[in-house]
């Protein structure tokens, strides 16, 4: 047990000293999840909208001239009621709906807050997002312009957003568990298995050989450290999710870390498979690339749904266990899902890390030092 | 009372074969010089003898215990230190004595004793909190062995000890050498530098697998009718 002991603490050293890879390690969540959360397009000309106008006054007029003279939208129909808005958004194919209320004009002069809602089509939340922010931009010019001319103080325009075809803001929530799952199979997996190579080319890995530690020792004694390193990469991707991007943890938060900590097993376990199988560092980075990132990025649901792809592809994602750490990762999120609901992947996960866990230390012990 | 004990020691890779047959003994507190060209096999034995490398056929008994059954028990009596520099470059000298010494079960109060008694002796006292990447080679290949040496071990294997430093580090390396002898410590050397092999109390030569010759120096010498080792070793690498 010293021993074990004595060589994490060696590792933690190696990973505190080079600081270069700590840095990295530690700001590499942030600089995805950014990458991921704020949208790469921040310009979209001529959206098309409707305006559903049920005041139909002097102010609401201005307040429709601002919005098509302000060029980023594109009028596209005035509807005339609620039910020809949700046919602009099937058959126009419109991005947003505005709908002032009626009698504008007067609740504006005698009233605090005046409500206008804004429907907004939030299957793609950047597209959404930047419209938001263009229909307040425009908002909030016209209210000073009538402020400055005619009226004096005027009620305050409150755009409440409604959000069409997906509430929960679907980009939102897909990219945090994908996030998630790269960062764990970088940091445990890859590093912990590149680290070893690497003591291989170099001579200290004969040095430990002949001592008289048990081999897994030395290997679990470099995935622990990255395993402790991914967890808190995984809490600084949460922290960021909820706080800066409002990401909703409806189920307990608890039953999450759990779900992180067994995922964190099954990457650490792909982190002995690859060093059980390769020689080299570039070994090892090839076989994480190869084998496990880009199976991972492309068959997980993360980036490309699952539902669209042929069947043999859907079977072929079974066995990535990052599907099912996202499927339960998402349902504890979105649907509140209790450690009931989720058991049957928590338990698929420790099925793999167990299958994989086991043959990697009967190939670790098997291989001798040459 | 003989620590090392090899018998008919073989081992073959596919169709090539490594070490062929090798037989000899070496007694406690021995410095046993084991010479040979590149390639004739000394790494290969050194590393069946270490636990490494399980033998083709052919058995040994290193400080007692069986080479195939009992590798356990060897790698816990003996010290092994490489021709490459083999500590960690990026963990202090003390980090790195610490290291070994725990791996070897050392006792926490005994091996902080046992490493300031090595520091003091290698004048490394008030360097002992310096990364090992930031002090000269010469420093290194001494507190390589030092570390080798911290858990007592009954035979310590050297792999080119002194390659690459200059003459005076390797006389103080030598001077090491001696003391550990004197202490009991069974050492066993490769090396390429002739001058080295002279300090040997006995030394083997291989040849593309075989031990050709083993003796001491003065015998060996008188053996062969050359003057120097060099000449002895020409003679079989040559040929």
């Amino acid at each position: 047990m010293n021993q074990l002991l004595a060589i994490i603490r060696k590792e933690l050293i190696h990973i505190y000293r080079d600081k270069i890879s700590l840095f990295l390690m530690l700001s590499m969540p942030i600089v995805l999840i950014i990458l991921f959360g704020f949208t790469i397009s921040t310009e979209i000309p001529n959206a098309k909208i409707s305006i559903y106008d049920q005041s139909e006054d002097v102010q609401s007029k201005r307040l429709i001239q601002s919005l098509t003279a302000s060029g980023y939208f594109q009028v596209v129909n005035y509807p005339k009621s609620e039910k020809e808005i949700a046919e602009d958004f099937s058959q126009l194919q419109i991005k947003a709906a505005i709908i002032i209320p009626p009698q504008f004009e007067k609740k504006l002069i005698s009233e605090k807050e005046v409500e206008l809602q804004v429907i907004n089509d939030m299957s793609d939340i950047n597209v959404a997002s930047v419209i938001k922010q263009y229909i307040e931009t425009v908002i909030l010019n016209f209210e000073n312009d009538i402020n400055l001319t005619e009226f004096g103080k005027i009620g305050q325009l409150k755009v409440s957003i409604q959000m069409k075809y997906n509430p929960e803001l679907n980009s939102v929530y897909m990219f945090v568990p994908g996030i998630i799952t790269l960062i764990m199979i970088i940091i445990t997996a890859l590093m912990s298995s590149i680290t070893l190579a690497r003591e291989s080319e170099t001579n200290t890995m004969k040095m430990m050989l002949i001592t008289p530690v048990k081999k897994i020792h030395i290997v679990l004694g470099k995935v622990i450290p990255y395993m402790a390193l991914s967890f808190l990469s995984t809490l600084i991707i949460l922290a960021i999710s909820v706080w800066i991007f409002d990401m909703p943890i409806k189920g307990n938060i608890f039953v999450l870390l759990i779900l992180c900590i067994v995922f964190m097993f099954t990457s650490a376990s792909f982190g002995l498979l690859i060093s059980a199988i390769s020689k080299t560092q570039l070994d090892a980075m090839m076989i994480t690339m190869m084998g496990l990132f880009l199976p991972t990025v492309l068959l997980s649901g993360f980036l490309f749904p699952l539902d669209n792809m042929p069947y043999g592809f859907q079977l072929l994602a079974n066995i990535f266990p990052a599907k099912w750490f996202i499927l339960a990762l998402k349902d504890i999120m979105i649907k509140g899902a209790t450690f009931i609901d989720i058991w049957f992947y928590v338990a698929v996960l420790l099925f793999i890390s167990t299958l994989l866990t086991i043959f990697s230390v009967t190939q670790i012990d098997r291989r001798r030092a040459s | 009372m003989y620590t090392i004990e090899v018998h008919n020691l073989t081992k073959r890779f596919g169709s090539f074969t490594a070490v062929n047959n090798i037989s000899f003994q070496v007694k406690r507190g021995e410095i046993f010089g084991f010479l040979g060209a590149n390639g004739a096999g000394k790494t290969t034995a050194m590393k069946m003898m270490c636990g490494l490398l399980l033998p083709t056929s052919g058995t040994a008994r290193i400080a007692g215990y069986d080479l195939k059954t009992e590798s356990k028990q060897i790698k816990k009596e003996i010290g092994y230190m490489s021709q490459r520099f083999s500590l960690y470059d990026d963990l202090t000298i003390k980090e790195n004595m610490t290291l070994f010494g725990t791996i070897y079960k050392v006792p926490k109060q005994e091996l902080n004793e046992r490493i300031e008694g090595h520091l003091t002796e290698l004048n490394l006292m008030k360097h002992k909190d310096q990364l090992v990447s930031s002090i000269p080679l010469g420093w290194k290949q001494k507190l390589a062995f030092s570390t080798a040496l911290l858990h007592h071990p009954k035979i310590v294997f050297l792999d080119e000890p002194t390659s690459g430093v200059d003459p005076i580090v390797r006389r103080e390396f030598w001077s090491l050498i001696y003391k550990a002898a004197a202490q009991g410590v069974t050492i066993f050397i490769t090396t390429h530098y002739m001058d080295e092999a002279s300090y040997c109390e006995r030394i083997s030569i291989m040849a593309e697998g075989d031990l050709k010759l083993i003796g001491t120096p003065t015998e060996l010498k008188i053996q062969m009718g050359v003057n120097t080792i060099d000449e002895l070793f020409t003679h079989f690498v040559n040929r």
